[in-house]
C-alpha cells in the first residue's frame, strides 16, 4: 500500500518555479530518500504534503486522503523534523515538548524524557539558550514523541555531530522497524544510502529519476584526483568505466565506476605527488544522469 | 485550548506592562485635578483665548472642567490612543509572529486546523483586551469616586471608559486583517503606530472640518467623547458601522490565512 503518492504536483511562487509536475509514492514501511541539491524543490515538495503550502496543480494524498482537505486528520500521525529548527525563545525545552504533546491525543509523556536521554537532551534549559545541534535535538524529540506512523525529515543532520547523527539514524531505524514510514530529504548521498531503500533524486523542480539504492550502488562512483611529478600518460588510464576525465597541468581527475582493483593495478609503478579518492559529489552524479538522458 | 493558553503565556508580560502603562498616565492626569479645578478660571481663560479650531482639535471646545467627567475626558482621549496602539500591536503580532520567529513549522505541522489556530489567537487577543479593560475600568473608577467632591453621572462614566474597549476590538481586527493580507511583516510597532496616529489625525482633522463623510473614516470619530456627554449615548450609525466592520476583519482574516502559503525559514 502506498502511503504517500503524489501526482504531477506543481508549485509557483508567483512567476517563480517551485516544483513541476513531481510525481512519486512511497510505499508502507519504507524508508524513501528525497534527494536532490539546494534549492532543488525538496522543501517545497514536503511543504505541500504538510499542507503548509497549497499546490499550484496536481495533487498529494497520505494513506489515499488528499493532503491540504485532510491535513489537520492526517497530522496526527506525521511526525515532522525541519532542516531549521526554531521554537518560542522563551521557553523551556520541556514546555516546548509539553505543548507539542498537548496537540495529540493519548502520548506517552514519558516518551519525552526518553527520547531526550537517547539524544542527550538537557530539558530544563531555555531554548534561546541552545545550540544549533541541540535545537536540532529538540526537533527530533518534538517531531517522534507522539510515535507518528509517518515521519518526514527535511535535511535533519545539519548540526548534529557524527555520533549523534548515529544515534538519529538508530532511533529512525527502531521507529521504521515499528512500522513507521520515512521520507527522508537530504543532499547528501552517502547519508541517505546508508538509511533508504528506493531514492527519488530531484533537480530544478523535476524528478529526474527514482531508483533503487541497491541498483545505485552497482554504479559506485568514484572520484580520482592524482598529482604527478612529470609528464601524465593519459593513455594510460584508457579504461573502460572512465569519465569525466580532465587534465590540469599535471593534475588528472576522474570518475570511476567499476571494479576498483582495476584502479590500483594500475596505479603501480606511477610517479605520484598525491592521490585523492573521493565520494562525487551530487552534482557530480546528477551530470551522470543527464549525461545518461543526452 | 492549548492555543489559548500558550497565547496568553506569552502575552503576558507585555499586557502587564500596558496595563500599568495605561493606568499610570491615567493617573498622572486625574491626580492634577484638584490644582487645576482651585485654578478654573485661569485655565478656562488659557482654552479660550485658543483659536477656536486649535480648541476644537484639542477637545476643549465644550470644556467645563466643574465636573470630574468633562475633566475625565481629556486624559482618557489619550488612553484611547494607546490603547488603540496596544490592541492593534496584539491584532498585527498575533499570527505574524508565527511567521516572524519561524515557528510556524512547528504549530501549523500540527494536527489543527487553520481555521482553528486562528480562532484560538483572536480569542487570546479578546482576551487580553478584556483584562485590560477591566483594569483600566477599575483604576478609573477609583481615580474618579476619589477625586470627584460632587456626585457625578456614572452611566456617562461607564460610556466614555467602555469606549476603550470597542476601539481596542476595532483596531485589534483591523490588525489582524492586515496580517493576513501582507505577506511578511517584518516590525509590528512602525504599522501598528503609524496606522493608529494616521486614523487619530483624520479625527483631529474632522473635528475642525466636521465633514460626514470623513467622520465614517475615523473609529476615533465613531466614540467622540465630547459627543457623549451632548447625546448620553453612542451613535447608532457609527455603531452599526463598527460591527459591520470589525465583522468584515475577522471574516477576511479567516479567508485570506486559510489560504495563505507559510514562506519557509
Amino acid at each position: 500500500m502506498n502511503v504517500i503518492e503524489i501526482n504531477q504536483l506543481t508549485k509557483y511562487y508567483g512567476k517563480h518555479r517551485g516544483i513541476e509536475n513531481v510525481s512519486f509514492s512511497v510505499e508502507e514501511g519504507e524508508i524513501f530518500g528525497f534527494i536532490g541539491p539546494n534549492g532543488s524543490g525538496k522543501s517545497t515538495t514536503i511543504r505541500a504534503l504538510l499542507s503548509l503550502i497549497h499546490p499550484t496543480s496536481g495533487s498529494a494524498t497520505i494513506w489515499g486522503r488528499d493532503c491540504i482537505k485532510y491535513g489537520s486528520e492526517l497530522r496526527r500521525d506525521i511526525g515532522y523534523l525541519p532542516s531549521e529548527v526554531f521554537y518560542y525563545e522563551h521557553m523551556k525545552v520541556i514546555e516546548v515538548l509539553n505543548y507539542s504533546a498537548s496537540f495529540y491525543d493519548n502520548v506517552d509523556y514519558t516518551r519525552i524524557q526518553t527520547l531526550a536521554d537517547v539524544m542527550d537532551l538537557d530539558l530544563n534549559k531555555r531554548i534561546d539558550d541552545l545550540s544549533y545541534g541541540n535545537k536540532k535535538k529538540v526537533g527530533i524529540v518534538q517531531g517522534l514523541l507522539h510515535e507518528p506512523k509517518l515521519i518526514i525529515l527535511d535535511e535533519p543532520t545539519g548540526g548534529l555531530d557524527p555520533l549523534m547523527q548515529q544515534k538519529f539514524f538508530d532511533l529512525i531505524r527502531t521507529e521504521n522497524k515499528k512500522g513507521a514510514t520515512v521520507l527522508f530529504s537530504s543532499h547528501i548521498l552517502s547519508e541517505v544510502q546508508k538509511l533508504c531503500g528506493r531514492v527519488a533524486i530531484i533537480k530544478d523542480g523535476t524528478i529526474v529519476k527514482i531508483e533503487n539504492i541497491r541498483d545505485m550502488q552497482k554504479h559506485n562512483y568514484k572520484k580520482f584526483t592524482l598529482e604527478y611529478k612529470g609528464l601524465i600518460d593519459v593513455h594510460h588510464f584508457n579504461l573502460e568505466g572512465i569519465t569525466n576525465l580532465t587534465l590540469n597541468e599535471n593534475t588528472l581527475h576522474f570518475l570511476f565506476k567499476g571494479d576498483i582493483n582495476r584502479i590500483v593495478a594500475r596505479l603501480q609503478d606511477q610517479a605520484l605527488l598525491n592521490l585523492l579518492v573521493e565520494e562525487p559529489s551530487l552534482e557530480e552524479i546528477f551530470m551522470h544522469y543527464y549525461q545518461k538522458e543526452d | 485550548m492549548n492555543i489559548l493558553k500558550q497565547e496568553l503565556r506569552m502575552g503576558r508580560k507585555s499586557l502587564i506592562i500596558w496595563c500599568l502603562s495605561l493606568a499610570g498616565i491615567l493617573m498622572l492626569f486625574m491626580l492634577l485635578y484638584p490644582s487645576i479645578s482651585s485654578q478654573l478660571e485661569d485655565f478656562q481663560k488659557v482654552f479660550k483665548s485658543f483659536p477656536i479650531e486649535f480648541q476644537q482639535a484639542l477637545g476643549v471646545v465644550n470644556l467645563q472642567l466643574d465636573s470630574i467627567l468633562s475633566y475625565y475626558q481629556f486624559p482618557f482621549t489619550y488612553i484611547l490612543l494607546a490603547g488603540a496602539v496596544q490592541a492593534m500591536n496584539m491584532g498585527v503580532a498575533v499570527i505574524s509572529s508565527e511567521v516572524r520567529e519561524k515557528t510556524g513549522d512547528f504549530l501549523f505541522v500540527k494536527p489543527v486546523t487553520r481555521n482553528r489556530i486562528v480562532s484560538m489567537k483572536i480569542l487570546a487577543v479578546l482576551v487580553q483586551i478584556l483584562i485590560t479593560n477591566a483594569f483600566v475600568f477599575a483604576t478609573a473608577l477609583i481615580l474618579v469616586t476619589i477625586l470627584s467632591t460632587k456626585p457625578y453621572n456614572v452611566g456617562l462614566f461607564v460610556l466614555i471608559t467602555c469606549s476603550l474597549l470597542f476601539i481596542q476590538i476595532f483596531f485589534a481586527s483591523l490588525g489582524l486583517f492586515i496580517s493576513a493580507f501582507l505577506r511578511r511583516i517584518r516590525t509590528v510597532l512602525p504599522i501598528s503606530m503609524g496606522v493608529v496616529f494616521i486614523f487619530y489625525i483624520i479625527f483631529l482633522l474632522n473635528e475642525t472640518l466636521k465633514d460626514e463623510k470623513l467622520g465614517l473614516i475615523s473609529p476615533f470619530g465613531y466614540f467622540d467623547l465630547s459627543e457623549l456627554s451632548k447625546t448620553m449615548n453612542y451613535d447608532s450609525l457609527y455603531l452599526l458601522l463598527w460591527f459591520v466592520l470589525v465583522g468584515l476583519f475577522v471574516f477576511l482574516t479567516f479567508r485570506l490565512f486559510a489560504r495563505k502559503d507559510l514562506p519557509s525559514i
